[in-house]
């Protein structure tokens, strides 16, 4: 019986399998991890260098960084131009998913709607940085000719020199490639409530807004979380529009943190140490960010039971401890 | 059994995360019939189609060797960064020669990665005899000598620029077609920018621009500025180069041009003559006309049929498009634009027989070289298309007449316009910093920043990114 016990235990293959995994996690993620975020602390610069030191002030790269003014436009431009993609982006696949689940109205070719919303995301950022590119091209481009053939302007309009015109497009270009994919993950997220909730709501006489607002935004608060935050990493990473697109200009107005850490290190003069820092800053911010919207939309409700669920079983305990005690008043 | 599969199993899984790291390491790269291959990097397809006229020339070579190009484009600023990491992996994928452009060529010869550049005289090749025997234009020499006096790369053309006109445009204009007299009303030779501006105003009265867009400019100012972006590893801007915010204001508030963008859609119109008003000219060397005024000229139909890598055959019709419309004369101020240099390997195994290549692309001068087909266009066959050369030697014996030209011998202006070239005032980072020059100078065009706050930005841009102050 013993042995026959021992040879169902399945773990060490567990543990077999998972070794490429780890293995590949090891090499390719952690280690250049930890490369970076010691580089931040080294004088290592220039194209050839491999023969550098820790310096003496281990946070004076930091401190540039921080000094740094492309560094700061940078940071105000990523956060602006999140923002700016975010708000739309996450209304309009609210409201879209409102549609798509509505259980009173039935949509025909959802399907179809779903994939041809989806579509921009599936198009490369080079096609895209290219295609709205010359949609805006100065001075002939379709833009230009729509707005000068329909009267709207006199002469042809230099988009690409004006910094607002310049981070709509990207904010633009940002929600119109990820609203689809935002959509997709927040229908999900619908289909798993309960349908018992909504024919409860439905037989309690609740229209369309209230169940969308009591019902399926409180359930959905979870894949909310998971959407703002995937949003928040991906919007304070954003690398390949803005890079492809304008490369930072015009006047930096278009210039993320990536694209200015990408600049800083592997086309110009190989500032690896700086960039290396700028990197970890980032990541810090990240953190930061992601911990206060984890705290903003954490489960009160949950936390509160929990809480008291903890006390209740504290005052059993005590209860079962002291035992007479109860009894003495 | 089960235990041994899953062991197997694991181990294969293994087996091949490990491969996919590239932890195999060969020196030695063979095709599958034992020709042994030799890795070419580059950005555009002009030296592969050289390549592959030398291994046609030279059946014994091809019979042992293979290249394998690799072309990233520089216009994304990604060549470079790759360029730098393959020769950094080596390895067997490694390149063993590359093309390094002008813009950035400093930085393989005698910048950060010139230590990965191989001397000519390590390739087989008797280096400064053949300089003197082909003549080669001393900048192009310039350009690719490392610090240590070696010369590590050459180019194959001379690229001294020109002003590229349309001859109906000055007919209408001026009363004349004739270079001598364009040359008189833009103020050819003069060093100065003077006339140029009278003859925009003059043009302007008759419903023309004078160049395309400020970019036009921009290379005739860059390449005549005394000094380079950096002096001394500090930033320094040359007073020409400072003047170009005032050339580039007075062109675009005088609407002296159509407001384009080298390299951009509406700049290739002007080529054709559609854009808002047509314009005179161009700035440019020898290779801007063939390649790319002539390719955009608009005289070029489609026959509906394919060639074998599936591009679409042209045919030339001269009634549409500005096709024989253009003439060359001596600009204002003398510059030069532009440039390819070979570039060899030093950890190349194959040392040798990228000699025999770059030896024959850069410094034969006889008539089975290189140069010689490269100046009479003679590459693929008759007819083609026709560039000025490196080699003094072979321009000698070159003819540079085009019908694109209306028959005008290009040469005649643009050997004298060669000697205006000089290696003197490039700097290894003159493709990004020139990027936010001209990203500021179109602020200040633009009317959306002041000129001091232009160059201030500009300073503090160069200054966060490149940290040169």
């Amino acid at each position: 019986m013993k042995t026959k016990l021992k040879g169902i235990s399945y773990s060490k293959y567990g543990y077999l399998f998972s070794i490429p995994f780890v293995v590949a996690f090891l090499i390719f993620t952690l280690y250049p991890t930890i490369y970076t975020a010691t580089l931040g602390f080294t004088d290592c610069r220039g194209v050839l260098n491999d023969n550098y030191h820790f310096l003496e002030h281990p946070f004076e790269n930091f401190k540039e960084i921080l000094k740094n003014d492309s560094f700061r436009v940078s940071l105000k431009n990523t956060i602006g131009i999140w923002i700016a993609n975010f708000i739309p982006q996450i209304s309009i696949a609210l409201l879209l998913t409102a549609w798509f689940t509505s259980h009173s109205n039935e949509i025909r070719g959802k399907g179809f709607f779903k994939v041809v919303f989806y579509m921009p995301n599936i198009i490369t950022a080079a096609t895209v940085a290219i295609l709205f590119h010359s949609l805006f091209n100065y001075p002939v481009g379709p833009v230009n000719d729509i707005l000068v053939s329909t009267g709207l302007r006199d002469s042809s309009y230099y988009f690409f020199t004006s910094k607002t015109a310049s981070r709509l497009i990207v904010a633009f270009i940002q929600f119109w490639t990820w609203y689809g994919n935002t959509m997709i993950v927040l229908i999900s997220g619908v289909l798993g409530i309960s349908p018992d909730i909504y024919e409860a709501a439905e037989i309690d006489g609740a229209n369309g807004v209230q169940t969308f607002f009591r019902i399926t935004i409180p359930n959905l608060k979870t894949v909310l979380l998971y959407t703002l935050i995937t949003s928040l990493v991906g919007g304070l990473n954003m690398f390949d529009i803005p890079f492809l697109f304008l490369s930072g200009g015009p006047d930096r107005a278009t210039l993320t943190t990536s694209v200015f850490i990408y600049n800083l290190a592997f086309s110009g003069n190989y500032i690896y140490n700086r960039a290396a820092a700028a990197s970890m800053l980032m990541w810090l911010l990240i953190a930061f960010f992601s911990a206060i919207l984890f705290y903003i939309m954490r489960d009160k409700d949950q936390i509160k039971i929990d809480k008291e669920i903890k006390k209740a079983k504290k005052e059993a305990k005590r209860a079962a401890k002291g035992g007479v005690n109860q009894w003495q008043w | 059994m089960k235990k041994a599969l899953s062991v197997i199993s694991a181990i294969a899984l293994l087996a091949s995360s490990v491969a996919a790291t590239g932890c195999s390491k060969k020196d030695e790269a063979t095709t599958k019939d034992g020709k042994t291959i030799i890795n070419l990097w580059t950005f555009t397809d002009e030296v592969p189609g050289m390549v592959k006229k030398f291994m046609a020339t030279h059946p014994d070579f091809a019979a042992k060797y293979e290249v394998k190009e690799t072309i990233i484009p520089t216009t994304d600023g990604n060549y470079q960064p790759a360029l730098n990491k393959a020769l950094q992996a080596g390895g067997k994928d490694a390149p063993d020669f590359f093309c390094a452009e002008a813009a950035f060529v400093l930085k393989y010869t005698q910048g950060d990665m010139s230590s990965y550049a191989a001397p000519y005289k390590d390739l087989g090749i008797d280096v400064d005899k053949e300089i003197k025997d082909a003549d080669i234009a001393q900048y192009s020499v310039d350009i690719g000598t490392n610090p240590n006096g070696d010369v590590v790369g050459l180019g194959y053309q001379a690229t001294g620029g020109a002003f590229i006109y349309r001859r109906s445009v000055a007919k209408a204009a001026f009363g004349s077609d004739d270079p001598a007299t364009v040359s008189a009303k833009i103020g050819g030779g003069s060093g100065s920018w003077d006339k140029f501006f009278e003859a925009a105003e003059e043009l302007k009265k008759k419903g023309y621009g004078i160049v395309s867009g400020d970019g036009d400019i921009w290379h005739a100012v860059e390449n005549s500025s005394e000094k380079g972006w950096i002096v001394d590893d500090k930033l320094y801007i040359d007073p020409k180069r400072e003047e170009f915010l005032d050339l580039s204001k007075k062109l675009k508030d005088n609407n002296y041009h159509n407001d384009t963008e080298d390299w951009q859609d509406a700049w290739f119109a002007d080529m054709k003559g559609e854009g808002d008003k047509e314009v005179l000219g161009f700035f440019g060397p020898a290779w801007l006309i063939n390649y790319t005024i002539a390719k955009n000229c608009g005289s070029w139909v489609d026959t509906g049929e394919k060639d074998e890598n599936g591009d679409a055959i042209q045919e030339l019709d001269t009634s549409i498009g500005t096709w024989g419309d253009w003439a060359v004369c001596e600009p204002p101020i003398g510059f030069f634009w532009g440039g390819t240099w070979l570039i060899a390997n030093k950890d190349s195994t194959k040392k040798d027989a990228v000699g025999q290549i770059i030896d024959w692309i850069t410094l034969d001068c006889t008539k089975d070289g290189l140069q010689y087909m490269w100046a009479n266009g003679t590459l693929n066959g008759e007819g083609g298309t026709k560039d000025s050369v490196a080699s003094g030697t072979v321009m000698a014996m070159s003819d540079g007449s085009l019908d694109f030209l209306g028959g005008q011998n290009m040469f005649d202006v643009f050997v004298p316009a060669n000697q205006y070239a000089n290696g003197k005032n490039l700097t290894q980072h003159d493709e990004k910093i020139n990027q936010k020059w001209r990203g500021q100078v179109r602020q200040y065009t633009a009317g959306n920043k002041s000129r001091e706050d232009a160059i201030k930005d500009f300073k503090q841009e160069v200054a966060d990114e490149l940290d040169i102050h």
